[in-house]
């Protein structure tokens, strides 16, 4: 067990010895001992009891609200570790400083190149469809990043990359079902960006926890600004991981047709698409077992799941800071 | 002048284990419980319990705080015992005689305070074995005195200064509660990492 999802609108999360308990209409529908909860999300209205409440900020446990859509709303943040080194440490390197550039250079360079090996795969696989082109400007944007010193270029680097990845993006898409044209959000008014924000959302209530156990401060980031209420070293970090785990997910629950038209719906007027309860639960399953299945970290050498890799990536991340380490090696798998 | 701060006598045990894991425990304030640790507290919480008693000519006290201001020293014993006179500390521990001998300067620490607060020397301790039932002597001699003195020494300026000794990958790693934590064998790992384009 993993991650908690609450789906059920105006569920009950509630406490019993050990025990989460959620129940709705009168029924139980979850009971698990809280040893094995590692974060939980909600998604939509739900109760919570205030015993819950000092049960997960106690145990360190992550709770995030999201809209019944996937948009963050907020979370129940527990106390970070006492370790203020790793804090002081990250606000040490604050702005243009080497460690920050170097770090960004790592975000970039993991997002656009796991985005690279992505394009690369699926060539292989279609000789009959033509992401040359694509291929080429997404090294175009890989190629300077090492040599440029400055923030502000490098994340022009990161938008050239993306936007080279997301032009060929309805190639990767196996079905004439869905259509992708550009990457929309807020709302997201297709089915594919749809699921795409949503996987996003949830990535980052993932490695936003794993940075809390860690002991930094999710708020202050080197590549994503600073602003009110943005977890931007969360948004970081989570770079890497987006073509991994929710890229991945999304293309292959579409090309497998597990996930069909009919699983989506769209409101009047705004046109904002989101998912049907049903096809809901086909997204979360499939996100919960890529985060818990199993592949060789490349650093570190040991089989790992995605799960324990946003800590890995974290504590890397510390180690760097506090010069344990020499480099910032981002997670980037073939 | 400074406010005193006072080093936990187990802090020096795990300073001798591995300075490392002593920064994270005492500095960084990171604490897994493991399974070893559990069964150490479980065991601690049945020693801890005040008591006093005579058993025949020894004088038993169980659970008391020690004290040191000439070392900045504090933590609770497990046991003191008294014999014709002679006041000793008594460590429990949980398993078999240590690999390390990290024990022993636990209950050399013990000994100090022991001697400031009854004004007597203590020439010897023991630990306690708990898988075996074993008590193992304890000479405090001047090699211990003067290895549990430079440890304090040690401890008392990584409290101060917060430095981190650096991670160093050894047999201890693969019993330590930290591990995960720590990752020891990372700065290496980085070295040789090739990424791949
Ligand atoms: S894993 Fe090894 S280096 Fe790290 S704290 Fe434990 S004993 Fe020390």
């Amino acid at each position: 067990m993993g991650t908690v999802y609450v789906t059920q609108i105006d569920a009950f999360i509630g406490k019993i010895d050990e025990r989460l308990t959620v129940k709705a209409e009168q029924k139980t529908i979850l009971d698990i001992p809280l040893i094995k909860i590692e974060g939980i999300v909600v998604l939509g209205r739900a109760t919570i009891s205030p015993a819950v409440v000092n049960e997960l900020l106690d145990r360190h446990i992550c709770l995030t609200f999201l809209t019944q859509s996937g948009r963050y709303l907020g979370r129940l943040e527990p106390e970070v570790t006492k370790n203020i080194f790793v804090r002081k440490a990250q606000w040490q390197a604050v702005g243009e400083s080497q460690p920050a550039i170097h770090l960004v250079r790592g975000f970039v360079r993991g997002k656009l190149k796991n985005y690279r090996h992505s394009l690369l795969r699926t060539q292989r696989e279609h000789p009959d469809i033509d992401l040359n082109n694509n291929i080429t400007r997404l090294e175009n944007a890989i190629a300077p990043i090492e040599k440029t010193n400055n923030i502000d270029s490098l994340r022009g680097l990161e938008g050239a990359g993306s936007a080279a990845y997301f032009g060929c993006f309805q190639q990767l898409i196996k079905t004439s079902e869905f259509q992708f044209e550009a990457r929309r959000r807020r709302p997201p008014t297709d089915p594919v960006n749809a699921l795409l924000s949503f996987g996003y959302s949830l990535l980052r209530h993932d490695v936003q926890s794993a940075l809390n156990i860690v002991g930094f401060d999710p708020y202050l980031g080197y590549l994503h600004v600073e602003r009110y209420g943005r977890p931007s070293l969360a948004l970081d970090l989570m770079e890497e991981f987006r073509p991994l785990i929710v890229d991945a997910v999304v293309l292959s629950l579409i090309n497998k047709r597990s996930l069909t038209l009919t699983d989506f719906t769209t409101e009047p007027l705004s046109g904002a698409v989101s998912l049907t309860k049903e096809g809901l639960h086909t997204f979360l399953r499939a996100y919960e077992q890529k985060k818990q299945s199993n592949f060789k970290h490349p650093v570190m050498g040991n089989k790992c799941t995605y799960q324990e890799a946003f800590e890995i990536q974290a504590r890397l991340l510390s180690k760097y800071l506090m010069n344990e380490i020499e480099k910032y090696p981002p997670l980037i798998l073939k | 002048m400074n406010q005193t701060e006072y080093i936990y006598i187990a802090a020096l045990n795990q300073y001798a284990y591995c300075p490392h894991r002593c920064w994270r425990m005492f500095c960084a304030g990171e604490f897994t419980d493991n399974q070893y640790t559990i069964e150490g507290t479980s065991l601690h919480d049945r020693v801890h319990t005040t008591s006093d008693v005579q058993r025949g000519e020894t004088w038993q006290i169980r659970a008391i705080w020690l004290k040191s201001e000439q070392y900045k020293l504090i933590g609770k014993s497990d046991l003191i015992e008294a014999e014709s006179g002679q006041v000793y500390p008594v460590e429990y521990k949980r398993g078999r005689k240590g690999e390390w001998d990290n024990d022993e300067l636990q209950v050399c620490a013990q000994a100090l305070c022991l001697e400031e607060m009854t004004g007597q020397p203590v020439t010897t301790g023991y630990i306690y074995y708990a898988h075996s039932h074993q008590r193992q002597l304890v000479e405090i001699n001047q090699e211990l005195r003067q290895s549990a003195i430079a440890t304090i020494e040690s401890v008392t300026n990584l409290l101060e200064t917060g430095a981190m000794p650096k991670p160093v990958y050894s047999k201890r790693c693969q019993g330590c509660s930290l591990y995960s934590q720590c990752l020891p064998k990372a700065t290496d790992k980085v070295k040789s990492y090739q990424e791949v384009y």
